[in-house]
């Protein structure tokens, strides 16, 4: 029982930082965004060559994959939404859904394109086990669970304390209120974007040696965090903590009782019937634009 | 103008126009009926088989989108199951083919009508979220039951017909299907049913109040396009001889998505020209590869950003400056005399 609580937190962990990014970019921008996965995609490839064709230490990888991701992000807000917002109107929520399927389109060809179909993997970053009373898990995981703790607490902070965060909340709680007490959105939405990348850039990069670099490994880590933004509810960014490490658990318990195949069923259907009951999501109340 | 529907001039019958047979559809299905008379290359055959499997598609997944407005992410999950089903039935059960094809149309209607139950109280995204997140167990499904569906490497089937006939059967049975559902389509949007549907598309409690039973045009909606779906899954499998589980991923809901935006949402006789026009073309160049998605992809980016109504707003939009002009002039000149 333990060991299936310290595994589904471990393996939660990033996919709560995947759905805090994805959540965030919802509730500041509403924006849908599908290309998170090759974000993350984006970030092993990060990961591998800093560490493995620079030879850098780990945690500089880390850093520098967020900071790529950083960049991407920044990059997709100015040359794609950007535009986007200032013709794009009434549909917006569903434009920026089928912009993001298309960018991802664009994200995991070309990368095929440059590196080819092959696996790009590390055996690990650290070598060596952590044992908890009884439990043993390799460092790697322990490292990016920690990782993840440590970014969501500073993410948690920043938004409730600096002055930026402030004004990040301000405008998911409403652009043009936000605007008229003189936030500059452009700079916001640069920033949100390129944090929320610059996360999944993260995780793909802490979590390279257990899925390789390869062009189309974001499209699992993709469903599993939107499977935690619908499960919690969107732009419930503390509920997304909570989601990843529940998402976690369900295919934890599903892993160990019914085997690995069944695990996308298993926590599918679990959500489907949640939804069911509860279509705004576990603890969505207001939602913005549930119906749109 | 008496109305929109209808083609370049007014005096076009209604009766054709509710049809959705504008001169211009008319012309089209007649060039491409005809078009085994002039080559009967078997590559140039094949292209235009695929590019009314896509079409059709293209098109039940605009009935949905374009009309009650939810996008169903989901959409070749049920292109699969229908290739299963038929597949199945054929060879385990020794089912003749026909029977085979009828089966999976009505699998995947029920399978549609269950869908459109799930998505009642959803909307946008998460009406999407919920398909994707079926065709996702679906998928997973298809990969696990090894016994039913050979999981992951595939289950391969017989041919619908003899291989020394050629690629002329399917060629025209296809394309029967395409102007068939071209027509039962634009029937229904021209009905009152579609009125309903895009009633429900703008506001469902709004359409529920002035006593449109949105429930009953959801479901109804979600089983036609998802039995179109199966219909055009059973012909493939029986057309191509093998379905995947990969193949009927997000992949190719997402090429089928992009065929139905750049011919625009809505419209339906838009997804039949994009598809005759795209499909022939980027999957001529085998060489392409990765080179095709990418261009999808730019070209869903572009026309999100710029043409958010596709190639049916740029025609209406010539045809409007063309008519509008023409009225002017006439304006004019009975001005002059």
């Amino acid at each position: 029982m333990v060991n299936i609580l310290i595994t589904a937190l471990l393996r939660g962990g990033m996919y709560s930082l995947m759905a805090v990014g994805l959540s965030l970019v919802y509730g500041v921008m509403n924006v849908a965004n599908f290309a998170h996965g090759e974000q993350y995609m984006l970030g092993t490839y990060f990961g591998y060559f800093c560490f493995m064709g620079l030879g850098l230490n780990p945690f500089l990888c880390f850093i520098l994959a967020l900071g790529g991701g950083f960049f991407i992000g920044a990059l997709t807000e100015v040359v794609i939404f950007s535009p986007l917002r200032k013709r794009s109107g009434r549909n917006w929520l569903m434009n920026t859904f089928l912009l993001t399927l298309g960018l991802s389109m664009i994200l995991k060809s070309g990368t095929k394109l440059l590196f080819g179909n092959s696996y790009r993997g590390i055996t690990s970053y650290f070598k060596g086990t952590v044992s908890l009373a009884g439990f043993s898990a390799s460092k790697d995981r322990v490292i990016a669970f920690v990782i993840a703790v440590v970014v969501i607490a500073v993410v948690m902070v920043f938004l409730n304390k600096s002055k930026f965060g402030r004004a990040i909340r301000a405008v998911s709680m409403d652009a043009t209120g936000a605007q008229l007490v003189g936030i500059k959105l452009k700079r916001i939405y640069i920033v949100t974007f390129g944090l929320s990348c610059g996360f999944a850039a993260l995780a793909g990069a802490a979590l390279l040696s257990l899925t390789p670099a390869y062009p189309s490994n974001g499209t699992q880590v993709l469903y599993a965090s939107w499977v935690v933004l619908i499960l919690v509810g969107l732009g419930n960014v503390g509920g997304s903590i909570v989601g990843g490490i529940l998402v976690g658990l369900l295919e934890t318990i599903c892993i160990q009782y019914l085997g690995a195949a069944w695990q996308d069923v298993f926590a599918l259907s679990v959500v489907i019937l949640i939804l069911l009951v509860k279509p705004n999501g576990l603890f969505g109340k207001g939602v913005k634009s549930s119906v749109e | 103008m008496k109305s929109k529907v209808n083609g370049i001039s007014g005096r076009w019958p209604k009766a054709l126009g509710n049809l959705g047979l504008s001169p211009i559809m008319l012309i089209v299905f007649v060039v491409v009926a005809g078009l085994p008379l002039f080559t009967d290359n078997p590559f140039t055959l094949r292209l235009f088989i695929t590019a009314f499997m896509t079409a059709t598609l293209a098109m039940g997944f605009d009935f949905t989108n374009g009309y009650i407005g939810i996008c169903n992410f989901g959409y070749a999950a049920f292109w699969g199951v229908g290739a299963y089903t038929s597949a199945i039935l054929v060879k385990d059960f020794h089912v003749p083919l026909p029977l085979g094809l009828l089966g999976a149309v009505a699998l995947t209607a029920v399978m549609g009508a269950l869908i459109g139950c799930l998505t009642i109280r959803l909307g946008g995204i998460f009406a999407s979220c919920m398909c994707w997140f079926v065709s996702l167990a679906l998928l997973a499904l298809a990969r696990n039951l090894v016994d039913l569906t050979g999981g992951a490497s595939g289950y391969s089937a017989t041919f619908m017909f003899k291989p020394k006939m050629g690629y002329l059967p399917y060629y025209y049975l296809i394309f029967a299907v395409m102007l068939g559902i071209f027509l039962l389509l634009s029937h229904f949007t021209h009905s009152t049913m579609g009125l309903a549907f895009r009633a429900i598309a703008l506001d469902d409690k709004a359409a529920g109040s002035s006593g449109i039973n949105h429930i009953k045009y959801k479901i109804i909606n979600f089983s036609i396009s998802c039995a179109i779906a199966g219909l055009v899954g059973a012909f493939y499998i029986h057309f191509v001889g093998i379905m995947t589980p990969t193949s009927m991923s997000n992949e190719k809901t997402t090429e089928i998505m992009a065929i139905c935006f750049i011919g625009g949402r809505g419209t339906i006789w838009g997804s039949v020209i994009s598809s005759l026009v795209l499909t022939p073309i980027l999957e001529q160049a085998k060489d392409l590869l990765e080179w095709r998605q990418i261009l999808y992809g730019l070209l869903m980016i572009l026309i999100m950003i710029f043409y958010p109504r596709g190639m049916a707003g740029l025609v209406e939009k010539v045809r409007s400056l063309v008519l509008g002009k023409a009225r002017k002039e006439a304006g004019a000149s009975e001005a002059q005399s």
